[in-house]
């Protein structure tokens, strides 16, 4: 148990929130707003949720995963040529693509409700399949 | 021209509808399930391909003698019954009896291949054979007794098609009659699926569409139709025959030929389907995957053009392998799953209101399920990486279930529901109902009933047509494939280039990069003598520093730092490492080798980097050390040998990370994943055909020390993604060995590539208890050390079945009383073995096809010797209960791994 690891808990920590977060709001908060609410107050409280996860992901998620992220990969001695070998490298790099296009997707899915409802279902969708695929990708860096 | 009215799935109206709507619902309700059976088999199958006896061959076979013959034989019927208006009952008469004999055909044709006597294949076969042919004359003699009619020509198709089928059902009897290796073998096999798949399947797929296609664009039927159907039937019989003429005797370019003949065929047989194409596009769910399977079709076509043209005959039907999947799930299956998802909801019948709930039922979700098709057919086609065509199976088998859950559910409703007009609700009141299906869904099941059709009011259920693409879904698709994407980019290049080759000379300079407890390059190969400067950069985020076993080094650099070694004229191999802490051992070494060394070295390349993470260089093996707890021995109790002369075996290449003894997990080259690889048993004359498929990251060949043929073709080495068949007859009796055929074979059989082949000699008398050993050489360390010690001939241990020490951790039973056989096949690369059981003298030896004792001799043995790769077995009786150790009784070898352990109970 080192500070390292209290950097590490809290990357973990952060991420689990965001990832978490967002399936809790598909798939519990949404089926049972579609189902309770009535159309306005659906959208009332579907925007509320939407703009609180936003300033949650702003405020908290994003300062603490760059800050510990950055931490960690400076830790392990990462250099941006050591992100093109293959194994450690690529594979963090790869998530760390991932992680620029789920970011994106939140990002787009903000702008895009309430303007173009679909593009936004879908940008929220692709954002939490890419999280969980940035999950996966994390469980295969070695860990040392 | 008039319009004409024909309707497929509804009875002309003006007929008294008699026998009544039920016989012929309930009719296609049960053929069409043992098609839906078929399928569903086929998923299984392809799902359990590690499973099977003989995993392609299955899959293939159940799909299209079981799920696409089943339903050629019911829908060609059923159109030919329509489009000639045949005063003929549905199913025509003897229709259950051809479906029995054609099912059960099938039902031997697999079970004679995969398990039994060849016979019953073969009568398979000829049952098979038998059922098309009185398919066919049921059909010829529609044609002769109907009226003229302007779709007679549909049926010459499918007349065309048995024939195909007689003459490829006939070459597939002979082939498992007659089942020799052998170029003849390879030819006929080639000619055999041809005449199968191009003929039978792609004959009456053809035949059908003129009038199909319209039927589902829902738009009148091509003026081009009649003319063009003609010459391409003329045209296509001529290509096939031709081809299968090529083919048989080997002439590659008459087959050519007749193969572009037939491609020419099919693209006059597509003109009108294209042309009626310009006035409709594709709007539905069976329009689009119809349209799919036909690409696949022309897709498929020309790459076998392109297989025929490059290769000798007899390598034809190995090349066509690969195209399989396109042909299967690109062209057959969606061209099935296309036309079930019109006809179904058609012929189910139940008055409009259930044809719309069933026609909205089997398109459910289609727009995804034909995507994910369709993206999976070309990753099983391409040689793409393992993970990729896992990818490619979920995506061809998944929408495949869906739809047979789906056509299931649409079954079992109507048989639930009922299917006479009784049942149709509003719509069965009135004369209307007297149609049996309803005037709704007979109007969308018609063929080309004029400009009406195509009007608004002819429309089906359209509501339930178009599936509407939810934006969670399209999500779930793009989310999917960005993971995708992400894990096959973190997945690239491992074992990238690591080695680096110095050019001849007497100085060169080499940089040398630390990074991530990492020397890069691990090997420098340079010719003897050369002046070797080591410009080494540290590159990483800490401090290292760079030793080498001649005694040069480098001050401890700091990151970004470097220093300069220059090295005396290279004699020998030098070791270099980093002396910080713990680097050394978390793999922070390199090695000089002179080129002559080099090149033993050299098959080491493959090998990624870091392969052997468990294992720390000066390790020493622990025998007594337990095992990791996930560990399972490899499965010494040997399985009497599988009934029938024929063995389908496939064996892929494979690297893989086994645990080979306590403590020491490495990267090892396999045969399925397992050392040794799989242990193939038959009986004196048996067939063993094994496709081997090279998934490793180098070349790799296989040698079969059982059978007897020329090495040149099936022991060559193939590259990676490659695949071939080997065939041999196990002439001899005997403990055989197999193993890897590309140099140096030192390398590839101390890295796990062998296996034993059991021959039972005749008259072998049952015992209580078989076991098989494969005994081998363990090498540890890095790549590279493990290739130098292979050719040096120092093995660091000795393995029974791949695992130091391994059956002492987990001991082989018996009970006291008992006799056992012990089979045992020495692997090396270099040594043998004395095999010997502490506490039971051998009463039986067998070695190397003869028996040097036998049970009523008086002698006894204590030590069953074989030199590196011969093979025997022997046996003893165990007096009573104990641990009876079995070691190789050169007792460096037994107390380096060699040795494991009877645990004998009381009876």
């Amino acid at each position: 148990m080192t500070w390292w690891s209290v950097v590490r808990f809290l990357h973990v920590l952060s991420a689990a929130l965001w990832v978490g977060g967002q399936l809790t709001v598909s798939l519990v908060v949404l089926p049972l707003a579609r189902r309770m609410l009535d159309t306005d107050r659906r959208a009332d409280v579907l925007r509320a949720v939407g703009r609180r996860f936003g300033m949650f992901t702003g405020a908290v998620f994003l300062p603490v995963q760059l800050a510990t992220g950055v931490a960690i990969a400076v830790h392990k001695g990462v250099t941006w040529a050591s992100l093109a070998e293959p194994g450690y490298g690529r594979t963090l790099a790869a998530k760390l693509l991932l992680f620029c296009v789920v970011m994106a997707a939140a990002a787009l899915h903000g702008w895009a409700t309430g303007r173009r409802p679909g593009v936004a279902r879908a940008l929220a969708v692709i954002s939490l399949v890419g999280s969980v695929g940035i999950v996966l990708l994390a469980t295969a860096l070695p860990a040392t | 021209m008039p319009p004409v009215e024909v309707k497929i799935g509804a009875r002309p109206e003006n007929r008294p509808p008699v026998p009544p709507a039920r016989s012929r619902a309930s009719w296609h309700v049960r053929a069409n399930a043992v098609v839906l059976a078929w399928l569903a088999l086929t998923i299984v199958a392809a799902l359990a391909q590690g499973e099977l006896p003989a995993p392609r061959w299955l899959v293939v076979h159940v799909f299209l003698l079981g799920a696409i013959s089943t339903a050629i034989l019911i829908w060609s019927e059923h159109f030919a019954t329509v489009l000639l208006r045949a005063r003929t009952p549905e199913p025509p008469r003897g229709g259950v009896a051809r479906l029995g004999a054609l099912n059960a055909g099938t039902v031997a044709v697999l079970y004679g291949v995969a398990v039994g006597p060849w016979p019953v294949a073969a009568a398979g076969a000829a049952l098979v054979v038998a059922a098309v042919t009185w398919h066919a004359v049921v059909l010829a003699g529609m044609v002769r007794r109907a009226l003229p009619g302007r779709f007679g020509h549909v049926v010459g198709w499918y007349l065309a098609a048995a024939g195909a089928l007689v003459a490829g059902g006939v070459l597939g009897g002979l082939l498992a009659a007659q089942p020799g290796g052998g170029a003849l073998h390879e030819r006929a096999q080639a000619a055999h699926a041809q005449a199968n798949l191009l003929g039978w399947v792609g004959l009456t797929v053809l035949g059908t569409l003129f009038t199909l296609w319209p039927t589902v664009l829902r738009t009148r039927i091509s003026e081009l139709t009649r003319r063009w159907s003609r010459a391409a039937l003329w045209l296509s019989v001529a290509g096939l025959a031709v081809t299968v003429a090529g083919l048989l005797p080997g002439l590659r370019w008459v087959a050519v030929a007749g193969l572009v003949t037939y491609a020419v065929a099919v693209a006059v047989a597509l003109a009108p389907p294209v042309e009626t194409l310009r006035r409709r596009r594709p709007h539905t769910a069976a329009s689009w995957t119809l349209a799919a399977g036909v690409v696949w079709f022309e897709v498929a076509l020309v790459a076998e053009v392109v297989v025929v043209a490059t290769r000798p005959v007899e390598r034809v039907a190995a090349g066509l392998e690969p195209l399989l999947p396109l042909i299967l799930a690109g062209f057959a299956g969606q061209v099935l799953v296309g036309s079930l998802t019109h006809l179904l909801p058609a012929v189910l019948g139940g008055g409009p209101p259930r044809f719309k709930r069933n026609a909205a039922l089997v398109e459910r979700g289609w727009a995804y399920r034909l995507a994910a098709t369709n993206l999976g057919v070309p990753l099983l086609a391409l040689p793409v990486p393992g993970p990729l065509r896992l990818l490619g199976w979920a995506l061809v088998l998944a929408p495949a279930a869906a739809f047979v859950v789906l056509a299931v559910t649409a079954l079992a409703r109507t048989v639930s529901a009922g299917t006479g007009p009784a049942g149709t609700g509003p719509a069965g009141t009135g004369p209307a109902a007297s149609g049996a299906v309803g005037t709704g869904p007979a109007r969308a099941a018609a063929v080309g009933t004029g400009p009406a059709a195509s009007g608004a009011d002819a429309g089906p259920p359209s509501d339930g047509r178009r599936s509407r693409v939810s934006p969670a879904h399209v999500g779930v698709l793009i989310g999917c494939l960005l993971t995708a994407l992400a894990v096959v980019g973190a997945m690239s290049g491992a074992g990238g280039p690591a080695r680096t080759r110095v050019a001849p000379g007497a100085e060169q300079t080499v940089e040398v990069t630390l990074r991530g407890m990492r020397v890069q390059p691990g090997v420098i190969e340079a010719e003897p003598g050369t002046v070797l400067t080591l410009k080494v950069v540290n590159a990483d985020a800490q401090r290292h520093d760079l030793r080498l076993s001649t005694g040069e080094r480098t001050p401890e650099l700091a990151p970004g730092e470097s220093a300069v070694l220059k090295l005396a004229p290279l004699a020998g191999p030098v070791d270099g490492w980093c002396t910080l802490a713990g680097h050394r051992a978390a793999g922070m070494t390199m090695r000089i080798v002179p080129t002559t060394a080099a090149a033993a070295a050299h098959s080491a390349q493959s090998s990624p980097p870091g392969g052997d993470h468990a294992h720390t260089p000066g390790a020493r093996l622990d025998p007594a050390a337990p095992m990791p707890s996930g560990w399972k021995p490899f499965e010494a109790a040997l399985a009497p040998a599988p009934s029938g002369a024929e063995h389908h075996v496939e064996i892929r290449v494979q690297e893989t990370d086994l645990d080979v003894a306590p403590g020491v997990r490495q990267r090892m080259w396999t045969f399925n994943g397992t050392l040794p690889g799989p242990v193939l048993r038959g009986r004196v004359g048996d067939l063993f055909v094994v496709t081997f498929v090279n998934d490793g990251a180098m070349g790799h060949g296989v040698d079969f020390h059982a059978g007897a043929l020329a090495p040149d073709e099936p022991m060559r080495t193939i590259d990676p993604g490659e695949r071939l068949t080997y065939r041999f007859r196990a002439a001899h009796a005997g403990a055989w060995l197999y193993h890897c055929s590309t140099m140096p074979m030192s390398q590839h059989i101390a890295n796990g590539m062998y296996g034993a082949v059991i021959i039972d000699p005749p008259g072998l008398p049952p015992v209580d208890r078989e076991y098989v050993l494969v005994q081998g050489e363990l090498y540890l360390g890095t790549p590279d050390a493990r290739a130098a010690a292979v050719t040096e001939g120092r093995p660091d241990g000795w393995m029974f079945n791949g695992a130091v020490a391994g059956y002492r951790h987990a001991p082989l039973t018996a009970e006291a009383g008992e006799r056992a056989r012990i089979w045992v096949v020495t692997a090396g690369p270099g040594t043998g073995t004395a095999f010997h059981v502490v506490g039971a003298p051998f009463d039986t030896v067998y070695k190397e096809g003869a028996y040097l004792l036998r049970e009523d001799d008086p002698g006894g043995a204590q030590v069953l010797d074989l030199a590196p790769a011969q093979g025997g077995f022997a046996e003893l009786v165990f007096p009573e209960a104990g641990h009876y150790p079995f070691v190789d009784h050169h007792m460096r070898r037994a107390e380096t791994g060699a040795s494991g352990i009877f645990k004998v109970s009381a009876p």
